[in-house]
């Protein structure tokens, strides 16, 4: 037990891989996302691929960016921001790239994802929930009121 | 430093869990069980959580004849990464809709800013009364929907107490945020006192599943108005994609921080020290 509380705590100082271990978990990652999309969608493996690589390349310059721009500018927000220009319509072959993208649908790309998040569930968040669920349940409540009754409000000053 | 090798990365084990997992879920597809005019949705998202959970080695016993801990770590390094083609994707729903968005006025775009009334009270509530650590911050910074996750994921890791925060708000938003979305805006509709379309702006603050069960509702509550309500949650929803990230990383979160401070040198100051948790 205490070698693998060991293991988990260097982990979490050492998260980040470089960026060849980033790129093979990557491609495992697009092939087991393609066979959930085929699940969900019924798009062929080989349908969703132009749209796949399509996704990967933002990806890699998305990456790309973040090591070249040292700043608080996280890795997801350099991937959007990439994946929206790309896409407005002023950007050459826009439609051509969204017609290939039509056959991946977002919640089938993240169902895998919380597949490996319950995966990397450990002993001590188990601990953790046990004490804090109800508290967590509370709380979310609170979040989603908040949020519904603080934007109405907002958007009524402004109409 | 644990250096991860190849060979350590490349097990199949963990990856076959996933693939078998997400397959089966995405099979049953989506599911609903309707309670009055709300419905309580299943996504396979949530199916793939359950199930990797009765493969985890650190819930199950009989899980570590087919994987054990030290295998089912490398899934924190995937996560990390498995986040942005979905991230990716997203953008490619915002791309084509951002010319619509900028006509959509000035009351659109401020209820952005009204999001952040999230923390207002939750944040109180998690860090003097139920004494939270940081997992307040994580809880409370936003409604802890997809994009959110990959801030936190980003900023802080999914293993750190932040995280803990976003994935627990998450996973009860996944499986009740719909039905309470679409019971809190019959709710106030019954009540008259804000504009049916500001209601159905504040639809849009959450997941598209949230935002359509949302919007059903009001749109049940002023049958002569619906098309408007809808076309207006549909469009806060997809102004909520497009800039929630921004908000999020700029504003909400660096508020919080701020906020987690104040409140938590205040309770440290008035319960004397005695409820460090």
């Amino acid at each position: 037990m205490m070698n693998t509380t060991t293991i988990d705590l260097t982990q979490k100082e050492n998260k980040e891989l470089g960026f060849k271990e980033n790129i093979i978990l990557m491609l495992i990652f697009c092939g087991i996302a393609l066979m959930s999309n085929w699940a969900g969608t019924g798009h062929s493996f080989l349908e969703g691929l132009p749209g796949m690589i399509i996704l990967f390349v933002m990806i890699v310059i998305g990456m790309a960016l973040k090591l070249w721009i040292k700043g608080p500018f996280p890795t997801v927000a350099w991937v959007s921001l990439i994946s929206v220009l790309c896409t407005l319509p002023a950007f050459p072959y826009s439609s051509l790239l969204l017609s290939h993208l039509q056959s991946l649908s977002f919640l089938s790309l993240a169902t895998p994802v919380l597949a490996y998040a319950a995966m990397a569930v450990t002993d001590m968040e188990i601990k953790l929930f046990k004490q804090s669920g109800i508290k967590i349940a509370i709380i979310s409540v609170l979040v989603f009121t908040g949020t519904y009754i603080g934007s109405a409000l907002v958007a009524e000053a402004f109409l | 430093m644990v250096h991860y090798s190849l060979k350590t990365l490349l097990n199949w084990r963990l990856h076959s869990i996933v693939l078998f997992s997400a397959i089966i879920s995405e099979f049953i597809g989506i599911q609903s069980i309707p309670i009055g005019n709300a419905k309580l949705l299943f996504l396979p998202l949530f199916y793939a959580f359950l199930v990797c959970l009765i493969f985890n080695p650190n819930i199950t016993h009989f899980s570590q004849k087919l994987i054990n801990k030290k295998q089912a770590s490398v899934a924190i390094s995937v996560l990390a990464i498995g986040i942005l083609p979905f991230i990716a994707k997203f953008g490619t729903l915002i791309g084509p809709a951002l010319p619509k968005i900028m006509d959509s006025g000035v009351a659109m775009i401020m209820q952005e800013i009204g999001n952040l009334a999230t923390m207002l009270i939750a944040m109180p509530v998690a860090v003097l009364l139920f004494k939270m650590g940081r997992e307040a911050i994580g809880a409370t910074y936003s409604i802890a929907r997809e994009p959110n996750i990959a801030v936190i994921s980003d900023r802080y890791g999914l293993k750190s107490k932040e995280g803990v925060g976003v994935m627990g708000v998450y996973v009860m938003g996944t499986m009740f945020g719909t039905i309470y979305f679409a019971l809190i805006s019959g709710l106030l509709a019954s009540t008259d006192w804000i504009d049916p379309r500001a209601l159905a702006m504040a639809c849009g603050v959450g997941s598209g599943s949230m935002t359509a069960a949302c919007s059903g509702t009001l749109a049940a509550a002023y049958p002569d108005i619906k098309d408007e309500i809808l076309a207006f949650a549909g469009a806060s929803n997809l102004l909520t994609n497009a800039t929630g990230l921004y908000v999020a990383i700029f504003i909400g979160l660096p508020f919080s921080e701020w906020y987690y401070k104040r409140l938590s040198s205040s309770s440290y100051s008035v319960s004397n020290a005695t409820n460090e948790v």
